[in-house]
């Protein structure tokens, strides 16, 4: 007899599947693709940052030889983008800030497209700059969106319990104000599209980077005043994403009117320069919290006011509250939680979303207070967190049902393993001894959704799977793939269901007229939802091959199984048939068969009631993480030595992808806390590009000492959770918390860039600083 | 728009080329391209690429001097078995330049004709006493390196005049010199300050000091003041500190995108503090 | 019409001609004219690294240089080492060890560590951390790049 031995591909180190070529340099990006007859676009932006336009004349563009289309306001449908519509492709009353539109060329070559946009003269009135939202509620402040004379762009309200009850019942009370600074993505693909507009069909095809797809032919139908039915969006692979590419931003209409208007297929893409000062940040903002504890550490009260620099538009970073508040309210057990937000306008660079979605910004207050509390308590940070931990059963104040809930084991197995206990102590003691080196350990924890998020009416994906005449399986998943590795935990996820090895399987993830809706890539949810989903798929097709493999072989369905590309009996292994000539037999058989699936998941989340209450994620990711840096005191500069990090990951299911994943996004935390500062000055970006936008560099990444918990999620992909987002979120908290541990000194305000940190410890020894 | 490109192999070639006018040297084009990518800086009629002129790489002892050719890459000075050996401080410059593939492309004579406030091979070749060649159709001649710098990306150079050869002092007995530069990477950082401090240690006293700075004025400067300072004197913790002081007090930077003029000055004074104390402990 | 210069040089082994305007980057002649788009554009100054290749042997920023300074040097692309198979190694070290995400700056890493290797064979995690100070990855963390190059360089004789 022949026996086939089980195997599985969960929790091996797997290499990323479209790796191969990628290190060939055969990957063709949106950058790397051309059409033929294709022209290339090019933006004008403004050099104001708020100014009335008083006339553009595009005349002379217009002239010159090799310029087929130049567009501005007046050429195009007047309809804004963004979440409250205010973002006009092409702005032609005003300008509002340094990023903005005013029109824009097709030509052949980019070197003729550059000169006509050197050729179109605008005349401005200059208005008064908004720089600081603080300002943008006073008196006077100057109205940068007309249909928003008060300057709130949005605002969130979220309460439970009574805060003032919480407050009586405190013994210590901590308040402070916290100040998150500008950064952005840095892709290293620059953003790009190629629009191809066919007059006589109507057909659009778009060469995206977008991250939403489906949402997206949603959204350019709405701008264009066109049937999504006519557009088609192809995504090569993307050269980043990181939340990036969740909004449309007027660059991609602006490429289709171009592309219209030329009716030859037009490709645009920004230069690194143009890529700092018009693409998103991350949201900054001014959060002012207060919270309080019981002598034992049992926390009383959050209470939180943050004001949000919304810019001159409304992109995903006004938004960044619905996370927020999640950190407030939930990943402690506080009985009063009050919470109150406003994004305001201004002449400042808009935000988009960023890998963790306001949760960095908000970890950062809340993961500081605790240490506060911890302090004026005389516990110890670990202590105060444990105590307050979320457990497995619990129902937060604001309705998240943590069902797997790995949080206390995060804690104590990255206190553990960091030896933090004992350095914590030892480096207070060592603060007042001489020498300019200093060391510190600081711990930072944090939740984040894992399994999705509801804040569609559907958080569903959708999977077509199929199979050919040899047992090779082609997955159609609606779900994004960015760089971070889905198209290979797809693959191990249906292999584990078919019994299959990672070759006999490819994924299709690249164009929306192949694959199914998904709502995109964000929210860390791709794993856990595409995965249930093509997990879906997989099980109808399993079902299909063993109830025809029962016809063959007078056995049962529930008596068989698939293993190694074998169909086999369950109970010893031994091989009935190999798949490939099952499927043969289906398909040339009178009945004619192939195997092809469809499946469509949707998590058992509910989307949010108004007031912010509901078990917005199917399920939690919880992590901790412990930074472990050095001060030098002389020149501010802080070394990160070490980190450990230890995440609730719900199931390991592709260890290597997962632990690029957390490297990465500690690489990440660590740029955002210490070297990255996108630098706004009355509107102006004064360091649009990599040589003054520090990114973190080889020679500066920490030692990682990465542990994962797996906490088996009862709904997640064979347990897994999603942690796209974590690894980045604990970092600025933990560095803040080490910087005190370290000197004594308390920052609030990021970026803890040398010349801040040397500020703060100066000012701290009572110095003069200029 | 340039009209003529030319890459001569001779040094004649070379200056009859320049000689005719509206010329852009290019030598690494580390900072030539991106800046003319830019639109910042426009390329002359005549590009003139010097890459292949013979006889202007490498460093060699000539009697009483040592001599760097001007196309000497960064990566030959930071590898370079005789500059490593002789210059150390020159290696230990290059060694925080930029990156390895600038390094590759990039020359010293790039490095000096760019004028940089901040460039990293001139605080130390300030300290060291360099000499800068230029040759012209019309002769040559030699300036010394710090009345060369004019102002940020300026220098005395004539448009027909190439940056040929450095030419240093040979260490005497008991020279020594090193470079600090404050950033927060080994090497990719524009210095915020960068401080070089030389002298001949004997006995434990300083002479023959020279100290210079890096991106505290629009030019890399020397520190008068801080020479003084230390000066024939025991490198102890008083003159430590009063050279530090001295340094501190002397320089006048500007604030900018990477520090303001306070931190600078703070910084100057730590570094020069932190560079004594490293020359005093050998 | 403008100028353009007539050049000559080894590329991925094989003797090509191009005329290059004469302010022309070697990015741009190798992915505009040549039609290499394995050598990405990242920055346009020499700060990211993903536009790195060998000219004779040396890693330069090819978004620096100008194409004109290709005549008559041997140039190889990422495309030029995936065709040697003496550098399977090296690629599949990046493929196993997972130094590739998105993978945009891996045809400037690769090519970067070839060069890295030539001149340190049996380099330390330093030396693997100061050779690749000139190429920036948003993705990984860096870690898995460097554990790559080291991989690469076990067994190398």
């Amino acid at each position: 007899m022949t026996v086939v031995a089980k195997s599985s591909l969960i929790g091996k180190r797997i290499p990323k599947m479209d790796a191969p070529e990628k290190a060939a340099g055969k990957t063709r990006y949106v950058q790397d693709i051309n059409l033929p007859g294709q022209l290339i676009g090019k933006i004008l932006r403004t050099d104001r940052v708020h100014a009335r336009i008083v006339s553009i004349d595009t005349a002379a563009a217009k002239a010159l030889p090799g310029v087929y289309a130049v567009l501005t306001a007046a050429d195009i449908p007047k309809r804004g983008l963004g979440v409250n519509k205010d973002n006009p492709p092409l702005k032609g009353d005003k300008v509002r800030t340094i990023r903005d539109e005013i029109a824009a060329v097709a030509a052949e070559t980019e070197e003729i497209a550059l000169e006509a946009l050197k050729l179109i003269k605008v005349v401005y009135e200059d208005l008064p700059i908004l720089a600081d939202p603080r300002q943008s509620t006073q008196p006077g402040a100057p109205v940068i969106q007309d249909a928003k004379p008060d300057n709130i762009a949005m605002t969130f309200d979220y309460a439970h319990g009574d805060v003032a009850q919480g407050e009586k019942e405190s013994d210590v009370v901590v308040e402070s104000e916290f100040y998150l600074h500008y950064v952005t993505h840095c892709c290293m693909g620059v953003s790009g599209i190629i629009a191809d507009f066919e007059p006589t069909s109507g057909n659009l095809t778009l060469y995206s980077n977008t991250q939403v797809p489906f949402l997206h032919k949603r959204e350019f139908s709405e701008v264009l005043g066109m049937d999504p039915g006519r557009i088609r969006i192809i995504q090569p692979p993307i050269g980043g994403g990181f939340g990036s590419k969740l909004d449309i931003y007027p660059f991609e209409p602006i490429a289709v009117y171009l592309a219209k208007a030329a009716r030859r297929p037009v490709k645009l893409v920004f230069t690194r320069e143009e890529e700092f000062l018009a693409s998103p940040t991350r949201q900054p903002a001014l959060c002012r919290l207060r919270s309080g504890a019981k002598k034992d550490g049992t926390l009383t009260f959050r209470a939180v006011d943050i004001l949000l620099d919304n810019g001159g538009y409304t992109s995903w970073g006004a938004t960044i509250p619905f996370v927020m508040m999640q950190t407030f309210s939930s990943l402690y057990r506080v009985p009063h939680c009050l919470f109150h937000t406003k994004a305001v306008y201004s002449n400042n660079p808009y935000a988009g979303s960023f890998r963790g979605y306001g949760n960095l910004q908000a970890t950062f207050t809340v993961e500081q207070h605790m240490d506060m509390l911890a302090e004026k308590l005389g516990l110890d940070p670990l202590a105060i967190r444990m105590k307050n931990a979320q457990e497995s059963g619990e129902v937060t104040g604001q309705g998240m049902v943590f069902t797997s809930c790995g949080f206390k084991e995060c804690l104590t197995t990255a206190a553990s393993r960091s030896d933090f206990a004992r350095k914590f102590t030892d480096y207070a003691q060592q603060q007042s001894k001489p020498g300019n080196k200093k060391r510190g350990i600081g711990l930072a924890a944090m939740i984040h959704v894992g399994g999705g998020a509801k804040i569609y009416p559907s958080d569903g994906c959708g999977t077509i799977l199929k199979m050919d005449d040899f047992g090779h399986v082609t997955i159609m998943t609606g779900a994004s793939e960015i760089g971070q590795g889905s198209e290979t935990v797809l693959a191990q996820l249906v292999c584990e269901e078919l019994g299959l090895p990672l070759d006999a399987v490819s994924v299709v993830n690249n164009d929306t007229e192949v694959t199914p809706w998904d709502v995109g890539v964000h929210a860390s949810r791709t794993t856990f939802i595409a995965g249930n989903s093509a997990i879906g798929a997989a099980r109808k097709a399993k079902d299909k091959i063993l109830n025809a493999a029962a016809k063959v072989t007078n056995m049962t369905a529930d008596q068989l199984e698939m293993r190694g590309g074998f169909v086999v009996r369950a109970a010893d292994g031994e091989m009935v048939m190999p798949l490939p000539k099952l499927l043969r037999s289906l398909h040339f058989s009178d009945k004619a068969e192939l195997v092809m699936t469809t499946h469509y998941y949707e998590p058992s989340s509910v989307h949010q009631d108004k007031k912010f209450m509901g078990n917005v994620s199917a399920t939690y990711a919880w992590a901790a993480q412990i930074c472990e840096i050095e001060v030098d005191t002389d020149t501010g500069i802080v070394t990160l030595e070490k980190v450990t990090a230890a995440h609730d990951v719900g199931r390991v299911l592709n260890r290597m992808g997962l632990e690029g994943q957390i490297e990465g996004g500690i690489v990440m935390g660590q740029g955002y806390a210490l070297t990255e500062d996108l630098m706004v000055r009355q509107g102006k970006v004064l360091n649009p590009g990599f040589r003054d936008y520090k990114l973190v560099t080889a020679p500066e990444i920490p030692e990682m000492d990465i542990s994962f918990i797996e906490s088996m999620d009862g709904e997640g992909p064979q347990g897994a959770k999603g942690v796209g987002e974590a690894p980045a979120i604990c970092m600025a908290a933990a560095i803040a918390n080490a910087i005190h541990n370290a000197t004594g000194v308390r920052l609030t305000r990021l970026p803890f860039s040398p010349e801040n940190v040397y500020r703060a410890l100066v000012t701290a020894k009572g110095g003069v600083v200029e | 728009m340039v009209e003529r490109y030319l890459a001569p192999t001779t040094l004649d070639e070379a200056l009859k080329a320049l000689a005719a006018g509206d010329a852009t040297i290019v030598a690494g084009g580390t900072d030539v391209m991106p800046q003319s990518q830019a639109g910042r800086f426009k390329l002359g009629r005549t590009l003139v690429n010097i890459r292949r002129v013979a006889g202007l790489q490498g460093g060699a002892k000539e009697g009483d001097e040592i001599r760097l050719g001007a196309l000497t890459t960064i990566s030959q000075l930071r590898e370079d078995a005789f500059i490593a050996k002789t210059l150390p401080v020159l290696a230990e410059a290059a060694d925080h330049f930029a990156s390895v593939q600038i390094r590759n492309m990039g020359t010293l004579g790039g490095n000096i004709g760019n004028a940089s406030p901040a460039g990293d091979t001139l605080v130390p070749l300030l300290v060291l006493d360099a000499v800068v060649e230029l040759r012209s159709a019309k002769g040559m001649r030699r300036l010394r390196l710090d009345e060369f710098f004019t102002g940020p990306g300026k220098t005395k150079r004539t448009p027909d005049e190439l940056i040929t050869n450095i030419f240093v002092p040979a260490p005497k007995p008991g020279f020594v010199a090193r470079f600090a530069k404050f950033g927060t990477r080994p090497a990719l950082d524009i210095s915020a300050v960068s401080v070089g401090i030389a002298g001949i240690v004997k006995d434990g006293k300083i002479s023959n000091v020279r100290v210079a700075y890096g991106a505290v004025a629009p030019t890399p400067v020397r520190g008068r003041a801080a020479e003084a300072a230390l000066e024939g004197k025991t490198l102890d913790a008083a003159t430590l500190a009063a050279a530090a002081k001295a340094a501190q007090g002397e320089v006048k930077p500007i604030s900018d995108r990477r520090a303001t003029a306070w931190y600078r000055r703070e910084m100057i004074h730590n570094l020069v503090k932190k560079v004594l104390a490293d020359v005093a402990h050998g | 019409m403008s100028l353009t210069v007539e050049i000559r040089f080894t590329l991925n082994g094989s003797p090509t001609r191009a005329a290059v305007p004469p302010g022309l980057t070697a990015l741009a002649m190798l992915r505009d004219i040549v039609g290499l788009t394995g050598t990405k554009y990242g920055c346009g100054e020499g700060e990211c690294g993903a536009c790195t290749i060998l000219v004779d042997g040396l890693s330069v920023n090819s978004c620096l240089m100008f194409a004109v300074e290709c005549d008559g040097r041997a140039i190889t692309t990422v495309e030029g080492l995936a065709a040697d198979p003496a550098n399977d190694r090296l690629r599949d070290a990046f493929v196993e060890e997972g130094g590739v995400q998105c993978g945009f700056c891996t045809p400037g890493m690769i090519v970067q560590s070839k060069y890295l290797l030539s001149q340190h064979p049996h380099p330390s995690h330093e030396q693997i951390r100061r050779g690749l100070e000139g190429n920036l990855c948003r993705c990984t963390g860096y870690k898995k790049i460097i554990e790559a190059v080291a991989k690469a360089a076990e067994g190398t004789p």
